[in-house]
This record gives structure tokens, sequence and C-alpha cells, in this order.
């Protein structure tokens, strides 16, 4: 089932699927690398929830919750062709 | 005097390699009506000067910032003779992203593998000269701490910048695409001016992404209804 990756629990990991959102945002997490097919592992999140941080491409990335909230991914296991 | 341009994402030790380069002695300014701040040097090396212009950090070159868009316009327009694109070599899937646009832009590339020493504590072994030979430039691994590697990386440079043909690498995006991108291609080339500013292909590319600062450009020419008929 695709997931928000907002709503991912530290430790789980997905691919992503799909980023929506706005042109600009949607854009730059492109840019960072956040692009479909690739695997993402939520390392951490601050007290409040927000921002989070991930493990993707042999990288540490954090992101504000909203920018999450555009970035949909498939949990381990379940990726389709 | 040769042109010399340094780019790279951030955090892969730019301002470092600069110091190291330049002798730590730069002139400060800002670029052109832009709050943003530009970092000049010179270089010597062999009997050569170089003059080193430190480019914003970015990851990518499209016109979203206006890191980005300096960086871009600085190639585009002020064609420096040799690009070094600073890569981590400790996270190179998406330092690679940058390259790739460069390649497109059709810029001098020379690659500063940079971290080099991290990479492989790391445990990465990189195949530099498959590297090379796939991107068609120069890849030389650097630490810009130790400055290791740094000759070897103005050695490159130099060569770079005297060489006349390039090889060129195109990056291919499939069938459906690539048909519109030489169809606007070939309206582009209508357009003498337009064509001889910019690399054609990107332009098309750019076109085809809907970039607003090359809409804006094409906007003023001639054969704009041509061009972006295409895309309408």
């Amino acid at each position: 089932m695709e997931k928000r990756l907002s709503d991912l629990k530290p430790g789980e990991k997905g691919v992503i699927s799909r980023v929506t959102g706005e042109k600009v945002t949607r854009r730059r997490l492109l840019d960072m690398g956040l692009t479909r097919g690739t695997e993402i592992v939520v390392v951490r999140k601050a007290p409040l929830g927000d921002p989070i941080e991930f493990l993707l491409k042999g990288y540490n990335l954090s992101l504000r919750k909203s920018e999450c909230e555009n970035i949909y991914v498939l949990l381990e296991g379940e990726e389709k062709e | 005097m040769i042109e010399v341009a340094l780019i790279g994402n951030p955090n892969v030790g730019k301002s470092l390699l600069f110091n190291v380069l330049t002798g730590g002695k730069a002139h400060v300014g800002n670029w052109p009506g832009k709050t943003v701040e530009k970092k000049e040097g010179i270089c010597r090396y062999k009997g050569e000067e170089m003059r080193i212009v430190d480019l914003p950090g970015t990851y990518s070159l499209t016109a979203h910032s206006i890191d980005e868009l300096i960086a871009r316009d600085y190639i585009v327009k002020e064609k420096p003779d040799v690009v070094i694109d600073i890569v981590d070599a400790s996270n190179l899937e998406r330092n690679l992203y940058l390259t790739l646009q460069l390649l497109e832009l059709e810029a001098n590339v020379v690659i500063a593998l940079n971290k080099y020493d991290i990479a492989k504590s790391l445990g990465y072994k990189i195949d530099v000269d498959e590297l090379s030979r796939i991107l068609g430039v120069r890849v030389i691994p650097t630490v810009a701490t130790t400055k290791e590697g740094i000759d070897k990386l103005l050695e490159a440079v130099l060569e770079a910048a005297k060489e006349k043909k390039r090889r060129r690498v195109s990056i291919g995006y499939g069938k459906a695409a690539e048909k519109l991108i030489s169809r606007i291609e070939r309206t582009i080339l209508k357009d003498k001016d337009l064509s001889s500013r910019y690399p054609t292909r990107w332009l098309a590319i750019k076109i085809l992404e809907g970039d607003e600062e090359i809409l804006k450009e094409v906007e003023k020419s001639r054969f704009r209804n041509e061009i972006l008929e295409v895309i309408r």
C-alpha cells in the first residue's frame, strides 16, 4: 500500500513511488535525489515530529514534515514493477 | 588568462578547494544586481595564470533559485574556459546529477572527485578511469584538506583549456521526448542569434521542461511561434 513518507516511523524503509506538490518544491525534492524508485529509510524524528531525518542514496537528509507529505512510498516488499 | 569556474553541491569542500587554489587571496564582491557573494581569485601554475570564480553551491541548474540561476547564467553567458565540477566521492549518485546538467550545458568540465579519502574509508571503490570514459571528461581524485591531487587537477584543467574539440556526451530521454527535442531543436536552428548563444539541445530540453527564464528568452525570438508550437 502506498503511504505518505511523513507517516513512516523511524526504522521503517520504503521505496519512493511518486513526488507531488507545488512545482518548485517538487523540483527541489527531485534535485536532491528523491526520485521514483529510490530507497529511503526514516532515521529519526524531532520531538514534535518535525523535521524528520532520512537516509537515502548514502546520505542523510532532513526534511520538514510538510515537505514529506508530498512524497509517497511503497513499504519494503510491496513495490511493484 | 584562463577563466575557470568552480561549481558543486553544497558541502563538497568547494570553499576549501577555492582557498587551496588561490592561496586564500580572494576578491570578494557581489554578483551584479544580486545580494549573493561572488568570490574570485588567481591561481598560478606552471607559468599559466587562471582566474578562479567560485559559483554558488547548488544541487541543480534550474531557474528556481537565484543561486542556481547565477551559476547557470555564468556558464552559459560568460563561457568559462573550464568548469571544475567538485563532486563528493562519498556521495556520488546525488552529486552526478549536477555533473550531467553541466555536460548537457556543454561546459568544458573537469571533475574533482573530492573527499576521496572519506570514500575510501567507507569502503567505496570508484573506477575513476571508467567514470571518466563514460562521462567523457577528466576525473581527478582529490582531498582538499591535505591538498592531495591538486597538482593533477591543475594539470587536467590546463589540458582541458587547450583542447579545441571535445567529445560530447548526451543523455537520452526516451523515444517520445527525443522526438520532441529534435523537433524543437530544428526550429531553434532557424534563429541564428539564439542558436549561437545557447547549446541548442539544452535549449530544447529547457523549453520542454517549461523553464521560465528560457521561455522569456525564446519569446524575444522572431521564430517564437514556431519554436513554442511543439509545447502548446
